[in-house]
C-alpha cells in the first residue's frame, strides 16, 4: 500500500500543484497560496499568440491524423489481406520511429531538404510529414491489431460474393468493424501531434508557432501564465486519454504502451 | 493473375514513398554524411565528435537514461504488483487509468511542473522547509539529478503498463507449486518469479533506456542548455546556435541513432523471446 501511496502523491502532486499555482495571486513566499485569482488564466488566454499557437496546433494535428490515416490505414488493410509476405517489412518500417529521436529526425530532414526548392521546409507541411513517420507506431499497431481481431477473410469474401469491390469492401464492411481501432490510433496520433515540441521547434521555429512553443516561450518569463498553459495541456492530455480509454474499454488490456513518450 | 499481383504491390506505393521520402532518406543522408570526409568514406567526424564537450554529453545522456529507466523498471514493477493484486477492481482499474494517463504527460507541460513543484521557490520545496527540510542548494530540480526526477514521471506511468501484462502472465499456480515444496517467499521470486520475468523486466529496461536518451523537450525546458545531454547538443547545433560545423552534428546524430537502434533491438528480442508477455 506504500507503493501505492507514493505512486499516487509523485504522479498527482506535480499537477495538483501547477494547477492551483495557476490560480493563485502569488506563491513563492508562504506555505499557502496569497489568494486565489483567474487573472493569469484571463490574461494568457486574451493574448492572440495563444489563439494562433493553439490554432497552429489544431491545424497540424488534425492534418497528421487525416494523412496518417489515408496513407496508413489503407496500406495497413492491404497488406493484411494481399501481401501477408511481407508484413515482417512494413512492420520494420512501422517500428522504426519508435528508435527515431525527434531531434535526429528533425536534423535529417533538414540535411536532406534545405537545398531543395520544395515549399517543405520552415512550413507546417514538414511538421505534418514528420508527425505522420513519428506517429507511425501507433496508428499502424492500432489499426493492425484490430484487423488481427476480425476474420477479414470470411467478411471480404462474403461481401464480395455480394458484388463489392475493393474500396467499397474496405470503406463499408472492414472500416466499421475496425473502427473502435482507427479511432484509438487517431486519438493517439492526435495527442502526440499536439503535445510534440522537439521538432516543431527545430524545424520551423517560431516562424510557425505551435501550443507546446507557445508554453516553453512563457516558461521563461510568466510562471503563473505558464502554469495555467502546463495545466491546460495537462487536461487536454487527460482528455485524449480518457477518450482513448473509453474507445479501447475499461476491460481491455492496455494495448498502447510502447513509445507513447515520443511528445518528451 | 500476373495483373493482380502486380495491383497488389501498387497498393503499398503511397505509404513507401511517403516513408522513403520523410523517414528512411533523411536517416540514409545524415549516415551518409556522418561518414563521409574530404575524401570520400570516414570516420574522421566521428573521431571530431569525441570532443570533451561530446564525450561529456554522451556519458551524461548515458547515466541519466540509465538512472531513470532503472528506477522507472523496478518502481513501475513493484507499483504494477501492487496494481495487480489489489483486491479491488475500482482500485486496479483507477490506478491503471492514472498511468495510462499520466503515460501521456511529458515535456514542456511536465518540466514546468516541476519547476513549480520542487523549484527553489517551488510548492513541495517551500512546504518541506516549513517541516525543517532545505533542499537547496543540496538538491536542484535544474540540475542532472533534477532531470532524472523529472524523466521518471514519465519513465514508471509507462514501466507500469508495460509490466503489467507480464506480471498477469505470472501464473498464481507457480507459487503455489512453490510454497507446496517448502520455498519461502524470498525463494519463490528470487527463483521462480524474477527469472521468468527477466525478459520482460529487460525488455522494459531497453525501452525506458531509449526513450530517455531521446527526450529532448523536457530537458530543454527545465534546464535550457546547462545540463550537456546528446540530444541538447544536437538541437544546439541544428539552431546554429554554436559553432557552424554540420559534419559534426550528423556524426553525433548517427552514433545516437546507433544507441537507440541497440535498445530498441533489444526490447524487440527480449519481448518476443518471452512469448506470455507480448504485445
Amino acid at each position: 500500500m506504500a507503493v501505492v501511496g507514493f505512486f499516487l502523491v509523485f504522479m498527482i502532486v506535480p499537477v495538483v500543484a501547477t494547477a492551483l499555482f495557476s490560480v493563485s495571486v502569488r506563491w513563492d513566499r508562504s506555505i499557502w497560496p496569497e489568494g486565489l485569482t483567474g487573472q493569469w488564466w484571463v490574461k494568457v488566454t486574451s493574448k492572440s499568440a495563444f489563439k494562433s499557437s493553439l490554432a497552429n496546433s489544431l491545424f497540424v494535428s488534425v492534418g497528421t491524423v487525416f494523412l496518417s490515416l489515408v496513407l496508413v490505414a489503407p496500406t495497413a488493410y492491404w497488406v493484411h489481406t494481399r501481401l501477408p509476405r511481407i508484413k515482417p517489412l512494413v512492420e520494420l518500417l512501422a517500428i522504426l520511429p519508435f528508435g527515431l529521436p525527434g531531434v535526429v529526425l528533425a536534423l535529417g530532414l533538414i540535411r536532406l531538404y534545405s537545398g531543395v526548392p520544395l515549399p517543405i521546409i520552415n512550413t507546417a507541411n514538414i511538421l505534418i510529414a514528420s508527425y505522420v513517420v513519428i506517429t507511425l507506431p501507433f496508428m499502424y499497431r492500432a489499426v493492425m491489431n484490430a484487423l488481427e481481431a476480425i476474420d477479414t477473410k470470411t467478411l471480404s469474401e462474403a461481401a464480395q460474393s455480394l458484388g463489392a469491390n475493393h474500396w467499397l469492401i474496405f470503406i463499408r464492411v472492414i472500416m466499421p468493424n475496425v473502427s473502435s481501432g482507427v479511432v484509438n490510433g487517431c486519438l493517439l496520433v492526435f495527442s502526440a501531434a499536439f503535445a510534440e515540441f522537439a521538432l516543431a521547434n527545430l524545424l520551423v521555429g517560431t516562424r510557425f508557432k505551435t501550443f507546446p512553443m507557445y508554453l516553453v516561450e512563457f516558461t521563461r518569463f510568466d510562471a503563473r501564465q505558464a502554469s495555467a498553459l502546463a495545466f491546460m495541456s495537462f487536461v487536454f492530455a487527460w482528455i485524449i486519454s480518457l477518450s482513448i480509454l473509453w474507445v479501447v474499454g475499461w476491460r481491455g488490456q492496455p494495448t498502447r504502451g510502447a513509445g507513447q513518450e515520443k511528445p518528451t | 493473375m500476373m495483373r493482380s499481383a502486380r495491383w497488389a504491390w501498387a497498393g503499398l506505393l503511397p505509404l513507401l514513398i511517403f516513408l522513403l521520402a520523410f523517414e528512411i532518406a533523411p536517416i540514409f543522408k545524415l549516415v551518409a554524411s556522418a561518414l563521409t570526409a574530404d575524401r570520400g568514406i570516414s570516420f574522421a567526424n566521428f573521431g571530431r565528435a569525441m570532443t570533451p564537450t561530446m564525450t561529456l554529453a554522451f556519458a551524461n545522456s548515458m547515466a541519466l537514461s540509465f538512472v531513470s529507466a532503472l528506477g522507472g523498471t523496478v518502481l513501475g514493477a513493484i507499483v504494477a504488483y501492487a496494481i495487480i493484486t489489489s483486491r479491488r477492481s475500482a482500485t486496479r482499474n483507477a490506478l491503471t487509468a492514472l498511468a495510462d494517463v499520466t503515460a501521456n504527460f511529458g515535456g514542456a507541460p511536465l518540466a514546468f511542473a516541476f519547476i513549480i513543484t520542487l523549484g527553489s521557490t517551488g510548492v513541495v520545496t517551500l512546504l518541506l522547509k516549513e517541516v525543517g527540510i532545505n533542499l537547496y542548494p543540496a538538491f536542484r530540480i535544474y540540475s542532472i539529478g533534477g532531470l532524472a526526477l523529472a524523466y521518471l514521471y514519465f519513465q514508471l506511468p509507462l514501466a507500469v503498463l508495460l509490466m503489467i501484462p507480464a506480471l498477469l502472465g505470472l501464473r498464481g499456480e507457480l507459487r503455489e507449486a512453490s510454497t507446496s515444496l517448502g520455498a519461502t517467499k524470498s525463494q519463490y521470486w528470487s527463483r521462480v518469479a524474477i527469472p521468468i520475468l527477466r525478459p520482460s523486466l529487460l525488455g522494459c529496461f531497453f525501452l525506458l533506456f531509449a526513450n530517455a536518451f531521446g527526450a529532448y523537450a523536457t530537458a530543454w525546458t527545465l534546464t535550457g542548455s546547462s545540463v550537456n545531454l546528446v540530444t541538447v547538443q544536437i538541437g544546439s547545433l541544428v539552431r546554429g546556435e554554436v559553432q557552424f560545423d554540420p559534419a559534426l552534428a550528423d556524426a553525433i546524430a548517427a552514433l545516437s541513432l546507433l544507441v537507440m537502434m541497440i535498445c530498441v533491438a533489444a526490447y524487440q528480442l527480449l519481448v518476443r523471446n518471452n512469448g506470455a508477455t507480448g504485445k
